[in-house]
C-alpha cells in the first residue's frame, strides 16, 4: 500500500534520512516513531510529493509519490505537523474552501467531524488556540473519507479528552480497513491504535516490530519513595539488578513480575510510587536486549 | 484547466487591493488630465527649460502640444507604470511565495489538484487582476478626456500606446511571477520582484536624461515601451511588443518549469 524504498534524501550535516525502507500495508495502522529532528517529517514530505529524494522512491497503491501526487491526493487524507491555514478566514469559511476545493459533496461526514471533535468554527483562523487549530486540521484531513491516512503528529496540542476521540476516530477507520501513517515521539501515543512500529533516528529505521511484541517485552520503570533512607537501601536490596538509589528514593525496573513486586511494596513503608516515562530507546533497547549502546 | 473555488477564493483576497488601486488611478488620471491646456503648454514648457533634468528623467522632456502628448508623457511616464507595476509585485508575491512560506500551499498541493493546476490558477488570477486595472485605466483615462476635452484624443494611437503597455506589463508580470514560484520566502520573492523592475525604472529614468547616459536605454525592459515611437508611428514599435510579450511567455513558462520540479518547504 505504502512503499519506501532506499528512500535517501541528504540536507549535509547528517541531518536528512538514509537508505529508509518500510512498508504499510493495506488495512494497517503503522506508528511511526522517533526524536524531534530524526527524519519524519521528512519521510512524509516525500510521501505527498512536497520533495524529491536523492536517490530511492517511494509509492502510495503502486503510484510513484514523485510524479503521481495529484492522483494519490484523491484517495489521502494528511494532518500535517505544522498546521497553517488561510490568512483571515474562519474555521467554516476554511472548512468551506477545502471541501469545495477538494469537490467533497457528503456534508453529513464534514458535520458529525465538527461535532465529535467540539470544533468552534465560528471565529478567525489567526485567532484560535493550538488546541483548535489541531482538531482544524484534522478535520480537514478526514472530510473526504479517504482510504489512506498520514498523520504528522496528529495529537500534539490536544487535550487528554480529545486524545481519546482521536484514537477513537483511528480505531473506527481501521475498522473500516483504512491505511494509516501516523507520527509520534511517543510510543503511549500510538500503542492504542497501531498494529506495528517503526522507529527512526538520525535519519535511519533503527527499528520495525509489531506493538504487541514490544508490549510482551516491555519493562516498566518505577520510582518508589519510602519514609527514610535506611528503609530504602533494605528496599533495593530486594531486588537484584536495574536498580538505583538516591537517598530515600528508589528506582526500579519490573517486566513481568508483577505480583511479587507488589508484594515487596507491602513489606516496607512506601510513601509514594510512580511510574517513569519511558523513553523510546528504552521501549526500543530493552526488547534488543538491552546492551545496545549506540 | 483551473480550480474554481481557488480562484474565486484569490480574487475574494485580493479585490479591496484592486479597488485601492484603481482610486489611485482615477484620483491620478483626472489630476493630470485636467491639468491639459493648451495654451498652458507654454508655461509647462518653461519650466521645463528651468528644469530640463528632472523633467525629463520622468520622460516629459516634450510637454506635448496635443492631448495624446500630454497624456503620453505625463501618464505612460510614471503613474500608468509605476502603479500597475507595484500591483502586480504585490499580486505575483501574494499568489504563491506567499502561501509556500506561510505553509497554507500544503493544503493546496495535499489535494487532487496537481501544482500544474495550482500555479496556472494562480496565473489567471494574476493576469485577470492585472488587466481589470489596466482596463479600468483605460476605460477611466478615455471618460475623463471625452469628458474635459471632447474628441481632442487621438483613439487609434492612444489605443497602440496601451497596447505597448499591456505587453510590458506581460513582460513584467511574468518576471515577479517567476520569482514568486522559485522563491522560498516572500523576503526573497519581494526583494527581486521589486527589486529588479525598480532597477530596470531608475536605468531607464537616467538614459531619459540623454548625453552619454542614453546608451543605458539598452539596459532596461521599459526601452522597449517606447510611446514617442508608437506616436510617430515608427515600423519597430510592433517588433518591440512582439519581444516583450515573448520575455513574458518565456518568464511564465520557466515559472511552471521551475515550481513543478522543485523541493517544497512545506
Amino acid at each position: 500500500m505504502i512503499e519506501i524504498n532506499n528512500l535517501t534524501k541528504d540536507y549535509g550535516d547528517g541531518k536528512g534520512i538514509f537508505n529508509l525502507s518500510f512498508d504499510v500495508k493495506q488495512g494497517e495502522v503503522f506508528g511511526f516513531l522517533g526524536p524531534n529532528g530524526a527524519g519524519k517529517t521528512t519521510t512524509i514530505r516525500h510521501l505527498m510529493g512536497f520533495i524529491h529524494p536523492d536517490s530511492g522512491s517511494c509509492s502510495i497503491n503502486n503510484l510513484d509519490c514523485g510524479t503521481c501526487s495529484a492522483e494519490i491526493q484523491k484517495n489521502l487524507g494528511y494532518v500535517p505537523g505544522e498546521i497553517a491555514f488561510f490568512d483571515n478566514m474562519t474555521g467554516t469559511q476554511f472548512i468551506h474552501f477545502i471541501a469545495s476545493y477538494r469537490g467533497v459533496k457528503d456534508w453529513n461526514r464534514v458535520e458529525s467531524l465538527i461535532k465529535r471533535f467540539e470544533l468552534d468554527t465560528e471565529g478567525k483562523l489567526k485567532k484560535m488556540s493550538r488546541g483548535m487549530k489541531q482538531k482544524m486540521g484534522i478535520v480537514c484531513g478526514f472530510i473526504h473519507d479517504p482510504d489512506v491516512l498520514i498523520l504528522d503528529e496528529p495529537t500534539s496540542g490536544l487535550d487528554p479528552l480529545m486524545q481519546n476521540v482521536f484514537i477513537e476516530l483511528i480505531l473506527e477507520e481501521k475498522s473500516k480497513g483504512k491505511t494509516i501513517l501516523m507520527s509520534s515521539h511517543i510510543f503511549e501515543e500510538v500503542e492504542k491504535t497501531a498494529d506495528r512500529v517503526g522507529i527512526i533516528k538520525k535519519g535511519r529505521l533503527v527499528a520495525v516490530d509489531s506493538v504487541s511484541n514490544l508490549k510482551a517485552s516491555r519493562r516498566k520503570k518505577y520510582i518508589i519513595t519510602l519514609e527514610n533512607e535506611i528503609a530504602a537501601t533494605d528496599f533495593a536490596g530486594e531486588f537484584s539488578e536495574d536498580k538505583s538509589q538516591s537517598n530515600n528514593v528508589v528506582t526500579v525496573t519490573i517486566k513481568q513480575n508483577i505480583k511479587k513486586f507488589i508484594e515487596v511494596l507491602n513489606r516496607y513503608p512506601v510513601t509514594n510510587i510512580d511510574v517513569a516515562e519511558q523513553s523510546l530507546e528504552d521501549v526500543f533497547l530493552h526488547y534488543y536486549g538491552g546492551n545496545n549502546n549506540d | 484547466m483551473i480550480n474554481k473555488t481557488l480562484f474565486f477564493q484569490e480574487i475574494k483576497r485580493s479585490y479591496k487591493l484592486l479597488l485601492i488601486f484603481i482610486a489611485i488611478m482615477v484620483m491620478y488620471i483626472t489630476m493630470i488630465i485636467s491639468m491639459f491646456d493648451p495654451s498652458l503648454g507654454k508655461t509647462l514648457e518653461e519650466f521645463a527649460k528651468a528644469m530640463p533634468g528632472l523633467m525629463s528623467m520622468f520622460g516629459m522632456e516634450t510637454t506635448g502640444s496635443t492631448l495624446l502628448e500630454f497624456i503620453s508623457n505625463y501618464l505612460y511616464g510614471f503613474v500608468m507604470l509605476i502603479f500597475p507595476l507595484a500591483f502586480v509585485i504585490i499580486m505575483a508575491n501574494k499568489l504563491i511565495a506567499f502561501h509556500v512560506d506561510k505553509g497554507s500551499m500544503t493544503y493546496l498541493l495535499a489535494s487532487p489538484n496537481t501544482r500544474t493546476k495550482v500555479v496556472f490558477t494562480q496565473m489567471v488570477v494574476l493576469l485577470t487582476m492585472m488587466i481589470v486595472l489596466l482596463l479600468g485605466s483605460i476605460v477611466i483615462e478615455l471618460i475623463s478626456a471625452q469628458a474635459m476635452f471632447p474628441d481632442s484624443l487621438d483613439i487609434s494611437k492612444f489605443m497602440k500606446i496601451n497596447l505597448g503597455m499591456f505587453a510590458l506589463m506581460i513582460a513584467v508580470s511574468g518576471f515577479c511571477f517567476f520569482i514568486s514560484c522559485i522563491s522560498n520566502e516572500t523576503k526573497l520573492s519581494l526583494t527581486l520582484g521589486a527589486g529588479i523592475p525598480t532597477l530596470f525604472y531608475l536605468i531607464k529614468m537616467l538614459a531619459n536624461m540623454g548625453g552619454k547616459l542614453e546608451n543605458m536605454k539598452y539596459a532596461t525592459i521599459f526601452s522597449l515601451f517606447d510611446t514617442d515611437k508608437i506616436i510617430a508611428g515608427d515600423g519597430d514599435v510592433w517588433f518591440m511588443n512582439v519581444i516583450l510579450l515573448m520575455i513574458g511567455i518565456v518568464f511564465y513558462s520557466s515559472a511552471f518549469y521551475f515550481f513543478k520540479r522543485r523541493d517544497l518547504p512545506l
